[in-house]
């Protein structure tokens, strides 16, 4: 009889909308909170290494581009990885080995922070088309939105209607921009370190061939949606600001 | 049966498991571990509570509610009736115990959550025996503290 009480409890929490039974883990979790975050943060602290020492200091634009070159060959090897394990027999390409950089000069005073975009100075007559990605410093920063001949509009990741494709902490996900210069990656099932690198992919052939790196995570919180997910706050790992050059990743269909 | 010892038990474990472990890869599954051990060392009908107790506790830090609920609580029934016939003495079968448990518990657990529209995860089974060999690993040696924490004595143990 008490077995059969109990089922029934649990037959009922399993086909109640989820709107209500969310309530119980909400309330679990504002009752827990300090003890839950005590454990998070032992957990984290753990697993985090040891800060490095300061003596072999290098300008922080410099240590940036160093380190975003350091992810992308980490997101290549990667690929390259699973390419050699799924001997597919296909061309090996680098992400830029099978096409061109079409530099770019960014238009003076054209970047608007707010939406998140920026103008060049090359169209479709340098082969530049919609969708492309576009990069600085080592690091994506967008893709091409609206090109006429001789320009084009770069819409950056944190541009309000921007979706990229990003794999962090072994997840792909979407990744959208909230046009305050930073973007969001939703309802992601596990929580993600601080600084964690996060990759733009692309699965459409011809614009990216091996992940790169694209942002970095800023804040790890709890979605407002499900108690259990995360959304993860995504910062840029150059300074739109200061660019004065871009590079279009032009990359030719595999044949 | 000490239900508040077993209260601040199953509390301690939740928080654990859901802060402390949660973002470990690998991870021994505190509640389950806890599960067996109640479904071995308490009488059925306490048994039974214990079970679906600790499912209700799981189903809190999970994705949805109800599904580890109704399987912790079948499979601990039915293990605690299982001991009325089987002696699970040994730490060795204890670990055997809690290992096929976690399995079957586990996989039950994706079942209905499939039924409620959640996905399934690609490395379903990597994870799930995963799961489940952590917890057969370090389930025996938990036993021994929750034992002293609630007062049973389990190296006299005899059949119910």
């Amino acid at each position: 009889m008490l077995f059969t009480w109990f089922m029934l409890a649990g037959s009922i929490f399993l086909f109640a909308p989820q709107k209500l039974t969310d309530n119980f883990q909400y309330a679990f979790l504002r009752v827990f909170n300090w003890p839950l975050s005590i454990g998070e943060n032992i957990s984290l602290s753990v697993r985090t290494r040891q800060p490095l020492g300061d003596a072999d200091v290098v300008p922080r634009r410099e240590y940036n581009k160093l380190q975003n070159y350091r992810a992308n060959i980490e997101g290549q090897l990667r690929k390259e990885h699973e390419k050699v394990e799924m001997l597919s027999g296909l061309r090996n390409r680098f992400p830029l080995e099978a096409g061109d950089l079409q530099v770019a000069s960014v238009f003076p005073g054209s970047f608007d922070k707010l939406h998140g975009e920026l103008s060049i100075n090359k169209g479709t007559d340098d082969k530049v088309a919609k969708g492309q990605f576009v990069l600085s410093d080592n690091s994506i920063i967008g893709t091409v939105g609206d090109v006429s001949a001789r320009g084009a509009k770069v819409k950056l990741f944190t541009n309000p209607t921007s979706s990229i494709a990003v794999e962090v902490a072994n997840t792909k996900r979407l990744m959208w921009g909230s046009g305050d210069n930073l973007a969001r990656i939703p309802m992601v099932t596990h929580k993600v370190k601080i600084d964690s690198e996060v990759m733009a992919s692309s699965r459409k052939t011809g614009f990216l061939n091996a992940p790169m790196i694209i942002g970095k995570v800023l804040r790890c919180e709890r979605s407002a949606k499900s108690p259990m997910l995360w959304d993860i706050v995504v910062e840029p790992v150059c300074d739109f600001e200061q660019l004065n050059d871009v590079a279009v990743i032009v990359i030719n269909p595999p044949e | 049966m000490r239900w508040f010892r077993f209260a601040v038990l199953v509390l301690l474990a939740t928080v654990l498991q859901a802060s402390f472990f949660a973002d470990l890869n690998i991870k021994p599954d505190l509640l389950l571990i806890l599960l067996v051990f109640f479904a071995i060392y308490c009488d059925t009908s306490n048994a039974i509570i214990c079970s679906f107790t600790i499912g209700f506790a799981a189903d809190l830090i999970g994705r949805t509610m109800g599904p580890q609920m109704i399987s912790f609580g079948l499979f601990g029934t039915a293990l605690a009736y299982l001991h009325q016939v089987i002696v699970i003495r040994k730490m060795s079968y204890q670990a055997l115990v809690i290992f096929i448990t976690a399995l079957l518990a586990g996989s039950m657990v994706y079942f209905l959550n499939s039924l409620k529209g959640e996905p399934t995860p690609q490395s379903m089974f990597a994870a799930l025996f995963g799961i489940a060999l952590y917890s057969a690993l370090v389930g025996p040696f938990l036993f021994l503290p929750s034992a002293w924490w609630m007062r049973i004595k389990i190296s006299r143990f005899s059949r119910r």
